[in-house]
């Protein structure tokens, strides 16, 4: 049969369970059967060839890109594993038909069950590493949904959590180590990267590797530090216990140890590490075994024992280790699949696996207490079974192993846990099966149909077969070390038999034996001890693990994430100027062309005043009313800047804008606390004030760099000096970039400046009929009013300056083109002399003078500009060219006429316009918020009264 | 000259006359009426734009001398974003109908929102990429806030577009002193500027500050800091949203700025990009252990998701832009069918995000919780999901770039992270008994969307539905 067909066949036959649901219980049970034996023959279809020394290959393309393809191969080890998944598995099945009860759902179960083994056939026969990591995962997928299959047992939920939550995180910290190995040995294809074993062992990633590849493996196999969640998983029905935990999951990570053995091992670091943990399991687990009262998790601490041996015998990396480490897998499948079965078989009989109320139960269910006995013989390594004799190698490898240092550590520690695994094998048979019948069971056991006791016996019975006639499977067994170690030559030549003679390990196996029966007589005692004993719970830890990292996570994310918006800009500003300062490291450092300069007395001060006055925004930014102050001298400041680096056009802007923003601004404030609340501590805003300074020195310092090296393009400022007058007919080169080079961009800008505007009255209008209208009603001033809301000087001044500052406008307007001025500007100004109307008599008062709405102002701007530029079609060029002439009338000399002068006019409008709109839209405010609004320009004025009084 | 140019941009032409065109009609018509309306009709055109681009040939063109590339990496990404959308909005209709927040303006401001992403995807300018950036985040910063009369949706926009205007200053910054030292804006002009090997000091720094503005746009950290509060206080939808095709663009247009303007220094940027995406990693990761809020922890995930994303950018080989690519489509694919099962977790009819709420939620909704479950294990990147191909690709790319320790901190990474998925996992099967379980859903619009995606996680484990030939060509357009 392909190897396809094999691996596909669980898969896919995983569908008829499910299917099968409503055809009973029986056909389910029997269709998963059929489909497990057919994949059984299939895969001993394929002996022949492989006795022969073939290597099978089968190869489909996935996606070669990433070097994952179905890729898998059939040599003696996977062989070897895919016969004890399939084999223990027909067998658990079953048992399963008999053992689950008529309320478990069947179909779900069996389903649940081929896919885990179509999981485990697939990591035994995959030849693509990336391959085995995804059936890897799949097992423990699937194995989570089988441990959860019970859902309704709380016990259940925390083991399935530990178990996933455990193997899960090793399955992807394997990742990393197969990429590895595979980007070594040049090819994902395990039987390639076992070819590569020097390069492997020489690469400096090989410790990195090592550490990812065996984190997946001890988690998966239980191997101390990760031992602890195997006894907890065993709240799953009984098949799926030993199922899993005795013959395939966890031997999955000793399947890869065995699988990449060629490749990894033999280094110390390898040494060190895998027969350390191997070592160390193997004595903690059988010491917890004894004491633990639940049959399943003595088994379950039992089966963790094992696998640390096994583990231990593949990192001494010698060929005999390898040797008994295959041997030991097969011998501890079988005794501990079918104790797993035996007790699940009291456990269904008898109602309880508390080994407190058992007993005795040789009497009343004699088939089981046979191969219950007969297996745990087996697992306390008595001879002819088959766990004698790989014990026995085990002492012989042991003390040959020197680990850490004195040469009687290893033996001393092997022989001590054989001890322990002596003593609760005794346990198990003598505190279950013998001894009085007790008339307190839960229930009344006795034996099963056959159907349930036929798997463990025949397991029972190989084991006894095996340990009688053990040189009947040793050509298997050294066929698969031959596979193991990738070299048949290198098999030992030891046999495999009952008897070596009187020697070391026979006298160790002696001392275990005896140990464990006096340890056993006096367990009463020793269980009251390990009682009392303090010891750490690994549940507990882990649990304590998972609290702290919660709480590690929760502290990290309190300290970033307070939601504090200036953590968020420290957090910003900081790494800018740590980005800035790689930067700066990294970079090829030019030396400046130029130094600067002391630019002189007054320019010193005037940057000083300017820092002085941020300096104290800073301080005094609470009280709105002196910020606002402080704004108006930094903003003057840069104005001055600006004119002092003969940029006049930008001074003019800018000290406008100024004037325009800062009395928008004291309208808003007149709606606003006189202070704001203080928010932070004093240690917060000094550190905030350390990252200030520091991102601004950061700026200034880069500035300065830039400033002084050498750009390497020219600057595009020639450009626009020659052509400013030939082609705008301006020599104002600002302004004829505005209106002219760059007229496209203007005209958007005053679009967008007219949007801003309306969208100002648009929100204040959505305000006025909100709640916030409310409020505005009953708001109490902080301070008191004014009596004299309209001072007299103030009213005659501003009426006086009011032409004034039109005629300004106009001038500034009209001489932009080639001197510092222009639209803008002029915009501006006429928007402040308007704007002191409001201030000095009201709103109310102005705005009963006012003849066109701002709407329509800036409209009628955007509509001018528009027109303009279309007007260049007419001469048959494109939008907004300007075009310029020299324009005689009479009693004026000729003057030049350009069209940008019309679209500046457009700009004009549109600035007053927007301007002008967003004033009123904050004064509609005010007057909303109910202030006595007089009509009159002045409160005081003495003729009114008399004319009034006059009246009447 | 200009019909040529147009005929380029045409898909977005088409979605932009679109946008206005419904503002105007909403406007003047039934206003809030016409929102669900206007919801199908620009998912349904956002889908017919999508099977244009993708069955538009496979040619590089250029509009507007260059500031405007259709090349095969810009259509996927288009083909990407535009699906992504169209799902998120369908998936919100109903959603946002039942508690009275659809109005007109969502669909539109997403349809805008895309306009910019597509430009983004495509600027092949520095203008033209601020330009697409800016429409996109300035639709976005209004949606962010589009529950007008909540203070943490308001307090989340407002977060949202501070920070926001300090990231596009800091790109802007980075684009002046660029074009300072470069002398122009083009990207084919930089990257002759910048030459090969190390770019001289100005260009540097303006690598550095538009990287770290653009960081901020593909939440990495440390640019993230406004992605929990954002994606726990705007309504569910929009965090689905913010969580799909705005990763996508600036992801995209991440790589293109990198290759196309920086691709001859690569040397320069790989140490940021790797350095932001192991950090983005480690911090998504361990953070969202802590999180009770389901919307919170779907930011952290996506930041982590981010890191992965971007260690395909570190690689800096054409292979790990495809990484980049399909690690993407992945993302976006998962993350749709994960938001739609946010949307619909529901307690008498008003939503809930408590991540306890899940407990044993199997046994209220089986279907439901299986399809969550596959998404969750997907996320986490567990084999053989579909999300363990993404991270394979990007970790492959990582390391065949020469960043070994970054595959090796991305595996570490995904360790952690895998953490908090399976606690939901956990939560839905294994949970507490408890009262105040979830109601069962009720939209067949987020159940189809849920399996789905759910569905897609487990077949596409085949062939990735193709993408990966699609992403390879996509990826050599770029990289060449």
């Amino acid at each position: 049969m392909s190897l396809f067909v094999i691996v596909a066949l669980p898969f896919l036959g995983a569908l008829l369970p499910g299917l099968m649901y409503g055809a009973g219980r029986k056909a389910c049970a029997g269709v998963t059967l059929a489909v497990t034996l057919t994949a059984l023959v299939g895969l001993l279809s394929r002996l022949p060839e492989m006795w022969r020394g073939e290597t099978l290959y089968a190869r489909v393309e996935w996606l070669p890109a990433l070097g994952l393809n179905v890729e898998l191969w059939l040599d003696p080890l996977g062989f070897f594993f895919a016969l004890l998944i399939l084999g223990i598995g027909a067998l658990i099945i079953m048992y399963g038909r008999h053992y689950l009860s008529r309320d478990d759902h069947m179909g779900e179960f069996f389903t649940y069950l081929l896919l885990f083994q179509g999981a485990m056939v697939g990591i035994v026969l995959s030849d693509n590493i990336l391959l085995l990591l995804i059936f890897w995962e799949l097992t423990s997928l699937s194995s989570f949904l089988l441990i959860g299959y019970w859902k309704h047992l709380p016990e259940g939920r925390q083991g399935a959590r530990m178990a996933l939550t455990v193997t899960g995180m090793g399955g992807l910290a394997m990742i990393g180590g197969a990429l590895i190995l595979g980007d070594i040995a040049g090819s994902y294809r395990i039987s390639d990267i076992l070819q590569a074993r020097e390069a492997i062992q020489a690469s400096p990633l090989y410790t990195p590797a090592l550490i990812l590849i065996l984190l997946g493996c001890f988690t998966k196999s239980a191997q101390f530090p990760f031992h602890f969640w195997l006894p907890h998983a065993m709240a799953a029905p009984t098949p799926v216990s030993a199922y899993l935990h005795s013959a395939t999951m966890v031997k999955a990570g000793i399947f890869l140890m065995a699988r990449l053995w060629p490749a990894l091992s033999g280094t110390p670091e390898w040494f060190y590490l895998v027969t350390g943990a191997g070592l160390i399991t193997m004595v903690l687990g059988a010491v917890i075994a004894l004491f633990k009262h639940d049959l399943k998790a003595l088994l379950a601490f039992s089966t963790v024992s094992h696998l640390g041996l096994i583990t231990m015998l593949l990192g001494t990396g010698t060929a005999f280790g390898v040797l008994t480490a295959v041997f030991h897998i097969l011998n501890h499948a079988t005794f501990k699949a079918a104790l797993f079965m035996s007790a699940g078989i009291v456990d269904h009989e008898a109602h309880t696996r508390d080994i407190r109320r058992l007993g005795g139960l040789r009497h009343l269910m004699p088939v089981t207490a046979t191969i219950a006995i007969i297996a745990a013989l087996s697992m306390a390594g008595i001879p002819l079974m088959n766990g004698f004799i790989s014990k026995e190698m085990m002492l012989k490898e042991a003390l040959s192993t020197e680990l850490y240092g004195p040469y009687w550590l290893v033996p001393a520690l092997a022989t001590f846990g054989a001890l322990f695994s002596a003593a609760y094998s005794f346990r198990f048979i003598g505190h279950t099966f013998l001894g009085p019948k007790r008339d307190d069971y839960p229930a009344h056991p006795h034996d099963p149909n056959p159907g349930m006791w036929l798997p463990p016996a025949f397991l029972a019975a190989l084991v006894i077969g095996i340990g009688i006639l053990p040189f009947a499977v040793e050509p298997f067994v050294k066929f698969v070390t031959g596979a193991v170690l990738g070299n048949v030559a290198e098999v030992p030549t030891y046999h495999l038999a009952i008897w070596h003679g009187v020697n070391v390990p026979l006298m160790m196996s002696a001392v275990a034996v005896v140990g464990g029966l006096i340890l056993l007589a006096l367990h009463r005692p020793f269980q009251a001890g390990w009682d009392a004993a303090p010891r750490p719970e690994a549940k507990t830890i882990f649990e304590a693990v998972i609290a702290g990292a919660l709480s590690l996570a929760r502290v990290l994310t309190g300290a970033f994430h307070d939601g504090a918006f200036t953590r968020y800009a420290a957090i910003l500003a900081l790494t800018i100027v740590a980005a800035a300062g790689h930067a700066w490291m990294t970079g090829q450092t030019a030396q400046p062309m130029a130094m600067g300069e002391w630019p002189g007395f007054a320019p010193s001060a005037g940057w000083v005043m300017l820092v002085a006055a941020a300096g104290a925004l800073v301080m005094f930014h609470h009280n709105r009313l002196i910020a606002l102050i402080l704004m108006g001298i930094v903003g003057t400041m840069v104005s001055v800047g600006f004119a002092f680096f003969s940029a006049p056009d930008l001074a003019m802007t800018q000290i406008s804008v100024e004037v325009v923003t800062i009395i928008l601004m004291l309208l808003a404030l007149n709606f606003l606390p006189d202070f704001t609340p203080k928010e932070s501590t004093a240690m917060q805003r000094v550190f905030d004030g350390g990252v200030a300074v520091l991102g601004g020195l950061g700026a200034g310092l880069l500035a300065y760099h830039l400033l002084t090296g050498s750009a390497i393009a020219p600057p595009i400022s020639g450009y626009h000096l020659e052509n400013s007058y030939l082609g705008g007919g301006g020599t104002n080169v600002v302004n004829v970039i505005l209106v002219d080079f760059r007229g496209f961009d203007t005209f958007g800008e005053i679009i967008v400046l007219g949007i801003a505007a309306l969208v100002i009255y648009a929100l204040t209008e959505t305000l006025l009929f909100g709640p916030v209208r409310a409020r505005l009603l009953n708001r109490t001033p902080d301070k008191p009013l004014s009596g004299d809301r309209h001072p007299l000087m103030m009213v005659v001044m501003t009426r006086v300056i009011m032409p004034l500052a039109l005629m300004v406008g106009i001038y500034i307007f009209l001489r932009g083109h080639n001197e510092p001025g222009g639209g803008f500007i002029a915009g501006l100004v006429v928007a402040v002399a308007v704007v002191m109307q409001y201030m000095a008599s009201g709103f109310a008062w102005a705005s009963a003078r006012q003849r066109y709405p701002y709407h329509g102002i800036i409209g009628s701007g955007v509509l001018v500009a528009g027109l303009t530029g279309i007007g260049a079609w007419f001469t048959g060029t494109e939008f907004l060219t300007s075009s310029f002439g020299y324009v005689k009338l009479p009693g004026l000399e000729a003057f030049e006429v350009a069209s940008a002068l019309f679209f500046d006019v457009g700009v004009f409008l549109a600035v007053v316009g927007a301007v002008m709109l967003s004033l009123e839209s904050f004064s509609r405010l005010a007057r909303r918020a109910d202030m006595p609004d007089s009509e009159y320009p002045m409160d005081i004025d003495p003729s009114r009264d008399t004319r009034t009084e006059g009246g009447a | 000259m200009i019909q040529s140019d147009l005929a380029v941009i045409l898909p977005e032409i088409v979605i932009a006359v679109y946008a206005m065109l419904a503002l105007i009609g909403a406007v003047y018509t039934a206003k809030d009426g016409l929102a669900s309306l206007l919801v199908w009709t620009t998912a349904g055109l956002f889908t017919l734009v999508a099977l244009w681009i993708a069955t538009s040939g496979s040619t590089t063109t250029e509009a507007f001398g260059g500031m405007f590339i259709n090349d095969g990496f810009a259509r996927f990404s288009k083909v990407m974003i535009l699906i992504s959308a169209a799902a998120v909005l369908v998936m919100s209709q109903e959603y946002m109908a039942r508690r009275g927040i659809l109005r007109f303006e969502y669909p539109i401001l997403i349809a805008l929102s895309a306009v910019g992403m597509m430009m983004m995807v495509s600027a092949g300018d520095l203008m033209s990429l601020y330009m697409g950036l800016e429409l996109q985040s300035l639709a976005l910063y209004v949606v962010a806030s589009l529950r007008r009369d909540s203070a943490i949706s308001t307090e989340a926009g407002l977060k949202y577009f501070v920070l926001g205007a300090l990231s596009s200053g800091l790109l802007l910054y980075g684009a002046s002193l660029t074009y300072g030292f470069a002398g122009t804006t083009l990207f084919s002009g930089i990257i002759e500027a910048a030459g090969e090997g190390q770019a001289s000091l100005g260009l540097l720094f303006g690598l550095v500050f538009m990287a770290a503005g653009l960081a901020f746009k593909v939440s990495a950290v440390p640019f993230h800091m406004w992605t929990p509060d954002v994606y726990e206080g705007s309504p569910t939808p929009v965090t689905a949203f913010f969580a799909t095709a705005p990763k996508v663009a600036a992801m995209a247009m991440f790589a293109r700025l990198m290759f196309e303007a920086f691709g001859g220094v690569v040397g320069d940027w790989q140490q940021v990009v790797a350095m932001l995406s192991v950090l983005s990693m480690f911090l998504g990761a361990v953070a969202a252990i802590g999180q009770t809020n389901i919307k919170r922890l779907m930011a952290y995930s996506s930041i982590a998701h981010m890191g992965y994303a971007l260690m395909g950018l570190a690689a800096g080989t054409q292979f790990g832009v495809q990484a980049l690519l399909i690690y993407m489509a992945i993302y976006v694919t998962m993350n749709v069918g994960t938001f739609a099962f946010i949307l619909s977790m529901e307690r008498d009819g008003q939503p809930v995000t408590d991540i306890a709420s899940l407990n044993m939620f199997s046994k209220v909704e089986p279907g439901r919780a299986l399809a969550m479950l596959v998404l969750l294990f997907s996320l986490a990147g567990v084999p053989p999901l579909v999300g363990f191909f993404g991270k394979l690709y990007v970790l492959r790319a990582a390391y065949e770039g020469g960043l070994a320790w970054l595959a090796i901190a991305g595996v570490i990474a995904s360790v952690i992270g895998a953490f908090y998925y399976l606690r939901i996992v956990f939560f839905m099967y294994f949970g507490e008994e408890r009262d105040d379980t979830l109601d069962a859903g009720t939209s067949p619009v987020l159940y189809g969307f849920l399996s789905l995606s759910a569905i897609a996680m487990v077949v596409g484990v085949i062939n990735l539905f193709g993408i990966e030939g699609a992403a390879a060509a996509a990826a050599a357009t770029l990289v060449p």
